[in-house]
């Protein structure tokens, strides 16, 4: 990662998060901002980490893997400019409310780095595979997958801990994007599925079967092998259909 | 005279100081109440008979699921039955065989899986604490928390039963500190009555899976190879689920992903979908002229699929 901002505006950045810069220096990073050359991005990059790490250290981080997400999926809706979005109901991340505790353990501390590793990492892979023979049309149907016909609603649970541990809220998120299909009833087998950004539309049901299916299949493995018995089969959605 | 002594003391301490301080260097080995608990998380559950209800959450639904678990051994065999207590009623049966090998998470649990060099590597991806008792289900049982070291995983919380080592509770929690998938057991019984659990009919929507073995017999796949996994994860067998469907497993003792390959037949849909901690990221690889659908399955974080789909090769 080449910091390539200087040092001055730099120190002027921190300076500016803390609230503490004078008119003239200001000025000089407002100007660097807009500069088209390279020295904006830079700036901006910088300042975003400054932004990440204070956020971090006061444990106020928004999801982030989440947010990566979301930035997909907000870049493949604009792309999109056909897709008719008709519910209000769009990607909703939910950031920790300011009161709400987080886990009070030292070793989270460690975990912050990688936070930002991660997400650093996950911008940077790129998917090596061939683009895959496609059909067109609309993007398909994307609902959660929940037991209720109707897509549930976001809702904030308070979580129930031993004593010694504060933990965040749980929070369940939702996407939803319609493109003229109507939603359909028994929708329980449903997954959330995120197509990568210059993909191809799907056929909802089918990626949901066929993913449920190896969900199943997948349970055997963590049945096995991770030391809760039986207990990971409680994923496993079964239907009247099996 | 004295003197003399007074030194030869103050040299030995420090002898032993340094010895004891290169003994105390970060080796393959983990705390041995740690190692204990681990041991007992993997051995003991499986030669008892229990019967338990507990709850069961996913950060995708809010719902609040409830399930009875059963777990016995008649003969030569054991029995589990999972059934669903709310909705509608659902039931997942087993059967299987009690001298069956160790699974490879119970062995690497356990520090089994001899390394390079007879170097004993026992969970050295996470980072293990102790922490207080807590009751659950009215058990007393001891917390352990496992944070994983690098990214590529996700961390536990354990409540572990003193006296029998079953899992009483799990939090699956991500690198934001968010719970993903929790369990919490209610009720335990260690003694069921096992003349009636087998007169209890099974629900009317159920699924009986064969019973499979434990052994694995290779020590990699066969067929298709992962360039990259992340450190501490073995292979843990592979299979044919059904015709021109291959998967492979892996685990690391506390997580584990399956890898399903499979020849395309037509448009491979290419994402990430994910139901409470489970992952399944779908993709496609040419290999050959030919396109197979590739898709992780695992409660893994997204960066970590990616980087094994990236490796995915055929020998």
């Amino acid at each position: 990662m080449n910091d390539q901002t200087s040092a001055p505006l730099a120190e002027t950045l921190s300076a500016l998060m803390d609230n503490q810069v004078s008119e003239l220096e200001l000025q000089r990073v407002l100007k660097a901002s807009s500069d088209v050359e390279l020295q904006s991005v830079e700036l901006k990059a910088t300042w975003n980490r400054f932004h990440l790490v204070r956020a971090a250290l006061k444990n106020d981080l928004t999801p982030l893997a989440p947010a990566d997400f979301a930035s997909r999926i907000n870049a493949a809706i604009e792309a999109e400019d056909k897709l008719d979005i008709t519910q209000s109901q769009s990607i909703q991340t939910k950031t920790n409310a300011g009161g709400s505790a987080v886990l009070a353990i030292n070793n989270w501390w460690a975990n912050v780095g990688r936070v930002a590793i991660a997400a650093s990492v996950a911008g940077a892979v790129i998917l090596g595979v061939q683009q895959m023979q496609t059909q067109p049309g609309a993007m398909g149907e994307l609902v959660a997958g929940n037991e209720q016909v109707a897509p549930v609603a976001q809702d904030q649970l308070v979580v129930n801990l031993p004593s010694g541990i504060n933990a965040p809220e749980v929070t369940a998120r939702t996407v939803a994007v319609q493109s003229g299909f109507e939603s359909r009833p028994n929708q329980n087998r449903r997954v959330v599925f995120v197509p990568r950004q210059s993909a191809q539309p799907v056929n909802a049901d089918e990626v949901s079967a066929y993913v449920n299916e190896l969900m199943e299949v997948h349970s055997d493995n963590a049945a096995r092998n991770s030391g809760q018995g039986v207990l990971p089969f409680t994923r496993v959605i079964l239907t009247e259909d099996e | 005279m004295s003197r003399l002594f007074l030194l030869v003391e103050i040299v030995f301490v420090i002898a032993v100081c340094f010895s004891t301080t290169a003994f105390a260097q970060p080796a393959a080995t983990l705390d041995p109440s740690v190692a204990t608990l681990l041991k007992k998380m993997s051995e003991k559950p499986r030669q008892i008979n229990y019967e338990g209800i507990f709850t069961y959450q996913h950060k995708d639904n809010p719902s609040l699921q409830t399930f009875r678990v059963l777990h016995w051994r008649e003969g030569d065999m054991t029995y589990d039955r999972l059934q669903h207590l709310n909705g509608p009623e659902r039931e997942i049966s087993w059967r299987g065989a009690i001298h069956d090998c160790e699974s490879i998470g119970d062995k690497l649990r356990q520090g089994k899986m001899i390394a390079i060099g007879d170097v004993v590597n026992q969970m050295q991806d996470y980072h293990f604490e102790l922490r207080n008792k807590e009751r659950i289900a009215g058990r007393v049982a001891t917390v352990l928390l496992a944070v994983p070291k690098d990214p590529f995983r996700y961390s536990y919380f354990f409540s572990i039963d003193d006296e029998t080592g079953l899992i009483l509770k799990v939090w699956l929690v991500d690198e934001q500190a968010h719970a993903m998938e929790r369990y919490q057991f209610m009720e335990l019984n260690l003694n069921p009555d096992l003349t009636q659990i087998n007169e209890v009919p099974l629900a009317a929507i159920h699924k009986s899976l064969p019973p499979k073995s434990n052994c694995v017999k290779q020590e990699q796949p066969t067929t298709w190879q992962l360039a990259w996994v992340p450190s501490g994860f073995t292979f843990a067998g592979e299979g044919k689920p059904r015709e021109n469907l291959e998967m492979l497993m892996f685990t690391d003792g506390l997580a584990t992903f399956s890898v399903f390959i499979e020849p395309a037949v037509d448009a491979i849909p290419e994402g990430v979908a994910q139901r409470g901690a489970t992952l399944a990221m779908m993709t496609g690889i040419e290999f050959q002229k030919k396109l197979y659908r590739i898709t992780i399955v695992g409660e893994i974080p997204v960066i970590t699929a990616q980087r094994i789909a990236q490796g995915i090769t055929h020998n």
